[in-house]
């Protein structure tokens, strides 16, 4: 198969992260997701928030 | 005759623009960015949806420390989904048939998991090497025989997203072509060969979507094993 063997295939790569890093990344990233209500009362339980962990 | 099927996967350029760069910039116009609202609109909520339900299932089985990786998995499948999909359009390029996008998306995430668990857990990442119950002559081949399926991975994830795209495209090609010329001559195989088509179709469509949920799902077995 020739043609999934051509030369820039630095490029493709080196602009396929490119475009994941600056582009995919954030779009993700600002997704933010509430929790569901609760019918508890909130002295029971502080369910802590999930925003896409870094560490 | 043959080699001219696989012109559909050569780089073309339109007017000096390379179109794999487009069809790597543009779909992302279909995303749009989350502002900071309370109710977002329809298309927003949806994909807020879709996201939080693939990464919640995907991060079931992980351990908590694990979970930092969410936002690289999530926006993997998506980028994956998102080009598979729009690659089964006609006259569109997808460029995950390309074994060079394929294979720098799989050996980095690949290695990356490799790494964190000989830096964290050495000794268990090494035990994954030998699985519970081995009869002890069969020790030294079997250490062999899983490292050498260790180093296969990063190679399988990557020519398996690149050829399964890259033979239903080709399938699609051939059997339109088929059902085309054969219209001239036998109309009724070639209504057939259109039924077929259809079904391939389909069937193109359940795959684009389960090869890039497969591989994000096995990015997310070997970083299990790893944190």
């Amino acid at each position: 198969m020739p043609q999934l063997n051509p030369s820039p295939w630095l490029l493709i790569l080196l602009f396929s992260w490119l475009i994941l890093l600056t582009t995919v990344f954030p779009k993700i990233m600002r997704h933010r997701f509430t929790n569901e209500p609760a019918t508890q009362a909130t002295k029971k339980h502080h369910p802590t928030p999930w925003n896409w962990p870094w560490h | 005759m043959t080699l001219s099927f696989f012109d559909q996967f050569s780089l073309t350029a339109f007017m000096g623009i390379p179109l794999i760069a487009l069809a790597l910039t543009l779909p992302w116009i279909l995303y749009p960015t989350p502002q900071n609202r309370c109710l977002n609109n329809r298309l927003l909520t949806l994909q807020a949806w879709f996201i939080r339900q693939l990464t919640h299932q995907l991060f079931l089985p992980i351990n908590p420390g694990g979970h930092k990786w969410a936002l690289l998995l999530a926006s993997v499948l998506i980028f994956l989904i998102t080009l598979n999909l729009l690659g089964i359009l006609p006259y569109t390029f997808t460029p995950t048939t390309q074994l060079s996008m394929n294979m720098g998306l799989a050996v980095p995430l690949w290695l990356a998991t490799v790494l964190i668990g000989a830096r964290h857990q050495p000794t268990h990442s090494l035990a994954h090497l030998l699985p519970v119950g081995t009869p002890t002559p069969l020790i030294p081949i079997l250490i062999m025989i899983e490292t050498i399926s260790q180093f296969i991975r990063p190679i399988a994830l990557g020519v398996r997203l690149t050829a399964n795209l890259t033979a239903g495209h080709l399938l699609i090609q051939l059997i339109s072509t088929a059902a085309f010329y054969l219209a001239f001559t036998m109309p009724t195989v070639s209504i057939l060969t259109m039924g077929l088509l259809l079904l391939l179709s389909i069937l193109e469509l359940a795959v684009a979507i389960i090869q890039a949920y497969v591989f994000v799902l096995l990015v997310s077995l070997y970083l299990q094993e790893s944190v």
